[in-house]
């Protein structure tokens, strides 16, 4: 187990790094300079800003160097979007607001799709299970753009429960109840799907004969000793789940106007502001991974017999 | 034969069992019968050999569902490639005079009958306004003001019990000037109000709406709507225009194109690296694969969504660049435009790792059949031995994982393009649609309508049909 997470979390430290690479270099492959606007300096000029802002020393140190200030928490400043601002106080301050709705959304999806997998799988080829698939097949088909502007168009607006836009001088559960309906719903679908395959293979097993020839309640039966080996799948779709809600999140926040870390990063990306999108890229990819390695360690939690020293997976 | 008997050798001899003897002793010619010419006939007719494909292809005719999805498919890429040759207008065609036409029209006739009461409603208006002000003989301000003045006056005058001193009169009239103001405007906006309550309204929706003229369907411009009187052919705007007079419905076909062409060729990408760099992976096994799944599950675990927007944000100045410097392949760039061919780049980088893994799991399964070592021992390469016969046996799988890609791939798509890094004008795609028709959600909810519906009607059959796909080809997964 300790070599285990050890070699895990030296991965997790080894796709930050090469994120972080693959950023800078791509950041400085691009044609032209930081200092090319409608009055380019003079060349004296601009050889003392690249002097002053370590431009004029080779590319391996200035990585090394980035990634150094990178460790210190020191992401640069805007050039562009809020200038001069540390990129890593717009983080800060943007951050918050996409990972609670984030949260939320994943928080809800789970709690809704597990119950409603269970049901679909116990259910099978009733009536129940083919309206569950139908919807979670539609709701994997729809777009998170889609499914946010339905729930807009029909729930969104004067007269209707919620508010359209998202206002920062007055946010209440409200305002967060359309966004996490529709970040939520396409993990939802696709979580319910899981589970009910899951489910599906379990009940099917020898040891839920056993137990009901024991006489447990069905009940019983179905959450105690069924959902606990169908959890295995639905845990490994977590991690990729968290990575696709904050990524998903750029289009809700574009629709719902929110003004979190997605929006930005998208914002930033048409403006072409480099300093916030390689923060930015590097801090989610980083969020992401760590994510990804807690929900991995939490395999061995919920399920002792998984090997882990063989291969992860 | 007798004397052919032997001993039965004791257990575990290595002499020959001799009973295998007597096998060299051939039944004698007359103790079969053979089969006449119909039973051959029936023989083969009642084992008669189903391939592969002519299997899953009956087990898929049976499944409707998935039916279903491959006529809407069918459908659907019938409008995509053929649909924008039917239609007289081009996508990026800007049709003057036919801005911001709706999915409906009026007729020319109720459209002239509408100005026409417009018309009559205005007059009727000016003439109402006109008699309004006559008859509430609004008087003048100069008129309005002395007499004001004049009464307050005597009011005031009155209160003081006679006359008033001059220099007190004077500061008196000066404060009431700015009272007099005040009171006016208010008598004016009593006028108005009062004016407003016999209003009828020129407004053209409710116009139609009281003369009772209902829309058809598909939208024409005024001038195309002439033209249509005057006999010639002219083809309707089903879906409306947008604001730039562009045909909306051609707009959407060539997005559904798009959507459709990007979805193929991510998936063909995907296919092709994931499948050669599974199979050596899982061919080569020992320190080769060791090396291959490290990088693979580096890539696995980069967050792509970032990678992507990070990769079309970057490559975009080389391949503006490119395209200018016309060399090889520019005119390629142009059609595809900057961002469809980083969105390729990344899908080639980072997409192929699920198609490596599943094509590796089902190679480990396989290498170590007699099949394989036949071929080997027949002295075939590893080249010609995934190729000839481990690829071959992984097929179903390959087909299923490679046509749910398309989807996926799809998704993407209009998931980057609705965050304006897509497509690039004036090209357009479903997601870019959705993002423009944003704005105007509210009042124009259609334009939102028409490109979602295609691209999740599309996705979902696309999923059904991959689904449908799975089962037929692998029916061990079915579940």
């Amino acid at each position: 187990m300790p070599k285990y997470i050890a070699k895990r979390v030296f991965m997790a430290l080894l796709t930050v790094l090469v994120v972080a690479c693959i950023t800078f270099f791509l950041m400085h492959a691009i044609p032209g300079n930081p200092w090319l606007s409608e009055k380019t300096p003079a060349p004296s000029v601009i050889e003392a800003l690249n002097k002053k802002y370590g431009l004029d020393q080779p590319l391996p140190v200035q990585l090394v160097k980035y990634l150094g200030n990178m460790l210190r928490g020191d992401f640069g400043a805007s050039i562009k979007m809020s200038k001069n601002r540390a990129v890593a106080s717009i983080i800060a301050e943007k951050f918050p607001v996409s990972a609670k709705i984030g949260a939320i959304s994943i928080l809800w999806s789970v709690i809704v799709a597990v119950p409603l997998g269970c049901l679909s799988a116990y259910k099978r080829s009733t009536w129940v299970d083919s309206t569950l698939r139908v919807v979670c097949t539609i709701g994997i088909s729809m777009p998170g753009f889609v499914v946010a502007t339905i729930l807009l168009l029909t729930l969104a607006g004067e007269g209707r429960p919620f508010p359209t836009m998202w206002n920062v001088n007055d946010v209440t559960w409200r305002s967060y109840v359309l966004p996490c309906l529709a970040l939520g719903f396409y993990p939802m679908c696709y979580l319910a799907r899981q589970t009910r395959t899951a489910m599906l293979d379990a009940i099917n097993q020898e040891y839920i004969k056993t137990a009901r020839s024991k006489g447990l309640k069905t009940g019983k039966i179905i959450f105690k000793h069924a959902l606990r080996n169908a959890l295995i799948p639905v845990i490994t779709y977590l991690g990729p789940q968290i990575a696709f809600t904050l990524c998903g999140g750029f289009v809700v926040e574009k629709v719902f106007s929110i003004p979190g870390l997605g929006r930005y990063f998208v914002d930033s990306i048409q403006a072409r502001d480099y300093p916030v999108i390689m923060g930015t890229t590097i801090f989610l990819a980083t969020f992401i991974v760590v994510m990804n390695l807690i929900v991995d360690l939490l395999y061995k939690v919920v399920d002792p017999r998984i090997n882990l020293e063989k291969g992860g997976n | 034969m007798a004397d052919k008997k032997m001993k039965k050798a004791p257990l575990g001899s290595l002499q020959p069992d001799p009973d295998i003897f007597d096998w060299n002793d051939l039944p004698a010619d007359d103790v079969f019968e053979k089969a006449s010419g119909q039973e051959k006939e029936s023989f083969i007719q009642d084992r008669k050999s189903v391939s592969y494909w002519a299997d899953a292809w009956r087990r898929l005719r049976h499944n409707v569902v998935a039916m279903v999805a491959a006529v809407v498919l069918i459908l659907i890429m019938l409008f995509a490639f053929v649909g924008p040759m039917l239609v007289p207008y081009g996508y990026a065609q800007t049709i003057r005079g036919a801005e911001n036409l709706h999915p409906w029209h009026t007729s020319l006739q109720d459209q002239l009958r509408v100005e026409e009461e417009i018309q009559r409603r205005k007059d009727v208006l000016q003439a109402a306004e006109e008699e309004a002000l006559t008859a509430a003989a609004l008087p003048s301000w100069e008129e309005f003001k002395d007499q004001y003045v004049a009464e307050q006056l005597a009011a005031e005058a009155a209160k003081q019990g006679g006359k008033l001193t001059r220099q007190r009169e004077n500061i008196l009239k000066a404060q009431m000037a700015n009272e007099a103001g005040k009171a006016y405007a208010a008598l004016k906006e009593q006028a108005a109000a009062d004016k407003d309550a016999v209003t009828i309204s020129t407004d053209e929706e409710t116009v139609k709406k009281e003369l009772g003229i209902g829309n058809r369907p598909f939208g024409y411009s005024r001038a195309e709507l002439e033209r249509k009187a005057a006999g010639e052919k002219v083809f309707p705007h089903v879906f409306g225009t947008d604001y730039l007079g562009r045909d909306r419905m051609v707009r959407v076909m060539i997005g559904a194109r798009v959507s459709l062409i990007v979805g193929v060729c991510s998936a063909l990408l995907v296919l092709i690296i994931g499948a050669v760099y599974g199979a050596i992976s899982g061919y080569a096994g020992g320190v080769v694969d060791t090396v291959m799944q490290r990088i693979v599950e580096l890539i696995y675990s980069i967050p792509e969504v970032l990678v992507i927007l990070l990769i079309s944000a970057t490559l975009k100045p080389f391949l503006d660049d490119y395209q200018n410097a016309g060399k090889l392949f520019s005119g390629l760039v142009t059609m595809l435009g900057p961002n469809l061919i980083s969105m390729f780049i990344a899908f080639a980088l980072l997409y192929w790792v699920t198609m490596s893994r599943i094509v590796r799991g089902q190679i480990l399964q396989l290498k170590n059949q007699e099949y394989v070592t036949a071929a080997r021992a027949l002295g075939a390469g590893g080249g010609r031995v995934i190729k000839r016969h481990l690829l071959p046996n992984c097929i179903g799988q390959i087909v299923t994982t490679t046509f749910l890609q398309i989807p996926s791939a799809i998704f993407l798509e209009s998931f980057l393009s609705f965050l304006g890094v897509g497509v690039s004008a004036p090209l357009t795609s479903l997601g870019s649609m959705c993002s423009e028709a944003l704005a105007g959600m509210y009042t124009y909810p259609y334009r939102l309508l028409f490109p979602a519906v295609i691209l999740s009607v599309m996705i979902l059959s696309l999923n059904l049909f991959g689904d449908g796909l799975r089962d037929a080809l692998d029916p061990r997964l079915k579940k």
